[in-house]
C-alpha cells in the first residue's frame, strides 16, 4: 500500500511533466481513434454505397453476360429462378432485372449507358433507389411517354431535367437497333459519380416490350437478411443453378473487399503505431525523471527496498499515467467519434467534392467498435508498461554506493 | 561485550580506473555492542569505503566482514538486500528522506519493509521521532522540514527497526553547528538509551569530540584506533 502511495505522490511531485504525459497519451488515443474511426466510417460508408444501394449482396447472371452485356445472354427462365430464390430462408428481396448496354441521346448529346429495367417495387427494397431520387418522382404514373430515372450526373452531361425526353437505343434479342423515347421522371444522387453518369434506370414491362420478350431477366440481384451469409448464399445457389454464373459482392468488388478486410485486420496496428510513437516520447520523459531521482532509489535500495520492488514502483507510475490518460482519451475520443457520427464531418471544405469520383461521400461518419476502444485500452497500457521497463532497468542496475552519493 | 562487527584482512582495489585504486589495505577490525565509534582521515582515505563494505553496500577485494557469524562479503546480492534490511540502519550525508512520505512515514518506511504490523510501526516511528525533538512535525514532508530536522528523521528512522548497528556517512557534513550539535546529542543519547552501535564516518572535530572510540585511516590502513572516555 505504502508503495501506492510512494508511486501516487511520486507521480505529482512534478505535475507539469506527468501533465504532459498524460496529455501525450490522451492525444495518441484521441488520434488513434479517431482515425481508425474514420477509416472505419469511410470504408462502411463505401460499402453501404457501393455494395447496398448499386451492387447488393448477390448477382446471378448468364456467364456470357459478364464480358458482353446484351439483352442476348437472359438466365433461363428468369423469373422462375428469381421466385425460387426468394424461397432461400436467408434470402431479404429478389429483384430480377433486364440489363444491357446501350446509347442515351438527349437534343444535342449522346454517350454511352446501362439500362437497366426492373420492378420498381423490387428494386427500392433492393437498392433503395426510390428513396435515392432527390428530384422528380419515382416510376409514379404511366404517361404518355415510358418513365426513366437517371442519375443527376448523367442528366447534366446531357443537358437535360425532370421532364425532359431523351432517347434510348439498343439492341433487341434478334440483335436488331431499337430506339424508343423516354420522359425522364426523376433523378436519383449516390455518392459515386462515375454510377450516375452510367446507370439509368426503367420499367422492366416497357423495355421488356421493346426488346421483344415480355420475360427477359438478364440480372437477378438478391439482398441477404444477414450479408454475413453471402459466401454461403452464393456457393448454395451456384450449386442448384450450375448454368448461371452466381456472383458475391466480395467478386464483383475486390478492391473494396480487400481495403475492408485489411481494415478489420490492421485497424489496432493504426492506433499501435501512433501510440508507439507517443511511447518513446513517454520513455525518454520517464528516463528523466528516474534520471533526477538516481539519489534517492539508492537509497532506497542501500536500506534494504528489493529491486524487483524498484523495478515496480517505476512501471507502476507509468501504468497509473497510461490508464489516466487512456481512459480521458478513451472517454473524449468517444464523445467526439459519437458527436460527429451524428453530425458528419464535411470534407468538402478541404477538396473532398471531387471524392465521389472515386465512389467516397464527401461527408464522413465516423465510426468505431466499442470492442475496439477496449482493445486500444490494452495496447496502450502494454505500450506505457514497456515504455517504463528500460527507466526501470536503468534504474537497479544502479550501485546503491554510488548513487546515495549522486549529487 | 558481544562483538556486532569483525573484519578480517579487509582489503578494497577499484580496478575500473586508469590506475588501479587500493582504498583499503588489510583492515583487521572488531566493533562491540553499544560503542559509538568515528572513523576518520583525510579526503580518499577509505571512510566512506570501509562504511560501504561493513554495510553490505560494496564487496571487498579480500578479506571478509562478519557480522552475526555470517560473513556478509560471500552473500548474493539478493541476500545483501535483506541482510541490510534487517540488520542495518543507514544515515547519509544529505538528501537521506522519500521527498513524498511525510516525517512518520518515512520513519516507518524500513519497518513496513520488514513487513512489521502497522500498529507497531506506527507507536515506533511516533516515539522516535518524539526521541530525536520532532514530535510535532508528524505529518510534515521533508521539504518542509530544515536540514538538521531532515537528519533527525533519517537517524529516527535508521533506528526505529532496531538494527544491529548504525552507520553514518558524514551525518554532519552539511549542517550548521547549533544543529550538528543536537544531531549528536541525540546520537549520544540513543546509544545509550538503545544501546544501539553507531560507527561514524567524519572529518568533523564535533564528531569525533563526542566519539569513545576514534579510527584514524590513512591510504586505505588503519594508522590509530585510540579510546576515549567520555562520560
Amino acid at each position: 500500500m505504502m508503495l501506492v502511495k510512494i508511486s501516487w505522490r511520486n507521480i505529482w511531485r512534478n505535475s507539469a511533466r506527468s501533465l504532459v504525459i498524460i496529455i501525450a497519451i490522451v492525444l495518441g488515443v484521441l488520434g488513434g481513434n479517431f482515425s481508425a474511426a474514420i477509416r472505419l466510417g469511410v470504408e462502411r460508408q463505401n460499402f453501404k454505397e457501393t455494395v447496398e444501394h448499386q451492387v447488393s449482396h448477390i448477382q446471378l447472371h448468364h456467364p456470357e453476360f459478364i464480358a458482353n452485356p446484351e439483352a442476348h445472354y437472359r438466365i433461363e427462365d428468369g423469373l422462375k429462378v428469381a421466385g425460387e430464390i426468394s424461397q432461400h430462408p436467408e434470402v431479404a428481396v429478389v429483384s430480377p432485372r433486364i440489363v444491357f448496354d446501350g446509347m442515351a441521346a438527349s437534343a444535342n448529346m449522346n454517350t454511352g449507358v446501362r439500362i437497366k429495367g426492373v420492378d420498381p417495387e423490387l428494386e427500392t427494397a433492393t437498392t433503395d433507389l426510390g428513396n435515392l431520387v432527390s428530384s422528380g418522382n419515382y416510376f409514379s404514373e404511366p404517361g404518355r411517354l415510358p418513365s426513366v430515372i437517371t442519375g443527376k450526373e448523367l442528366a447534366d452531361e446531357l443537358n437535360v431535367e425532370v421532364g425532359s425526353r431523351i432517347v434510348l437505343t439498343f439492341q433487341d434479342v434478334a440483335g436488331e437497333m431499337v430506339s424508343a423515347s423516354f420522359r425522364i421522371e426523376g433523378l436519383y444522387e449516390v455518392t459515386s459519380t462515375a454510377f450516375e453518369k452510367r446507370n439509368l434506370f426503367v420499367r422492366s414491362d416497357d423495355l421488356n416490350e421493346l426488346i421483344g420478350d415480355q420475360e427477359a431477366v438478364t440480372e437477378i440481384a438478391v439482398v441477404l437478411h444477414d450479408v454475413d451469409t453471402y459466401r454461403k448464399v452464393s456457393g448454395e445457389l451456384q450449386n442448384t443453378y450450375p448454368d448461371i454464373s452466381v456472383r458475391h459482392w466480395a467478386d464483383m468488388q475486390p478492391s473494396l473487399y480487400y481495403s475492408l478486410e485489411f481494415l478489420n485486420q490492421n485497424l489496432i496496428w493504426i492506433v499501435g503505431l501512433i501510440i508507439l510513437g507517443v511511447s518513446f516520447g513517454l520513455l525518454n520523459t520517464i528516463l528523466m525523471s528516474v534520471l533526477e531521482r538516481v539519489r534517492e532509489l539508492g537509497i532506497l535500495m542501500a536500506i534494504g527496498m528489493k529491486k524487483a520492488k524498484v523495478f515496480g514502483m517505476i512501471v507502476f507510475e507509468t501504468t497509473i499515467l497510461a490508464i489516466i490518460g487512456g481512459t480521458a482519451g478513451l472517454v473524449l475520443s468517444w464523445g467526439m467519434i459519437r458527436y460527429l457520427n451524428n453530425r458528419g464531418v464535411d470534407i468538402a471544405a478541404f477538396g473532398g467534392e471531387g471524392m465521389g469520383d472515386f465512389g467516397y461521400a464527401s461527408v464522413i461518419y465516423p465510426e468505431l467498435d466499442t470492442a475496439f476502444y477496449f482493445q486500444v485500452a490494452l495496447v496502450i497500457v502494454a505500450f506505457a508498461i514497456l515504455a517504463a521497463c528500460y527507466p526501470a532497468w536503468k534504474a537497479i542496475r544502479l550501485v546503491p554506493a554510488e548513487a546515495v552519493r549522486e549529487e | 561485550m558481544k562483538t556486532v562487527i569483525k573484519t578480517n584482512g579487509l582489503s578494497k582495489t577499484y580496478t575500473n580506473t586508469a590506475v588501479p585504486v587500493e582504498a583499503l589495505k588489510d583492515i583487521s577490525l572488531e566493533f562491540k555492542e553499544g560503542e559509538f565509534t568515528a572513523i576518520v582521515g583525510p579526503s580518499g582515505s577509505g571512510k566512506t569505503t570501509f562504511l560501504n563494505v561493513i554495510g553490505g553496500l560494496d564487496k571487498p577485494t579480500k578479506g571478509n566482514v562478519i557480522i552475526d557469524d555470517v560473513d556478509i562479503a560471500s552473500m548474493k546480492e539478493s541476500q545483501m538486500f535483506d541482510f541490510r534490511l534487517k540488520h542495518i540502519g543507514f544515515v547519509f550525508q544529505a538528501y537521506n528522506l522519500i521527498p513524498v512520505l511525510t516525517a512518520t512515514e518515512n520513519v516507518s518506511f524500513i519497518m513496513l519493509l520488514q513487513k512489521r504490523p502497522k500498529e507497531e510501526m506506527n507507536k515506533r516511528a511516533k516515539e522516535m521521532l518524539e526521541q530525536v525533538g520532532l514530535s510535532d512535525k508528524l505529518d510534515v514532508r521533508p521539504n518542509k522540514l530544515s536540514g538538521g530536522q531532515q537528519q533527525r528523521v533519517a537517524v529516527a528512522r535508521a533506528l526505529a527497526s532496531r538494527p544491529d548497528f548504525v552507520l553514518a556517512d558524514e551525518p554532519t557534513a552539511n549542517l550548521d553547528t547549533e544543529s550538528a550539535f543536537n544531531l549528536l546529542d541525540i546520537m549520544a543519547r540513543l546509544n545509550k538509551e538503545e544501546n544501539i552501535t553507531l560507527i561514524f564516518s567524519t572529518h568533523d572535530q564535533r564528531v569525533i569530540d563526542r566519539a569513545r572510540r576514534v579510527i584514524t585511516l590513512v591510504d586505505g590502513a588503519v594508522d590509530k584506533d585510540e579510546a576515549f572516555d567520555r562520560d
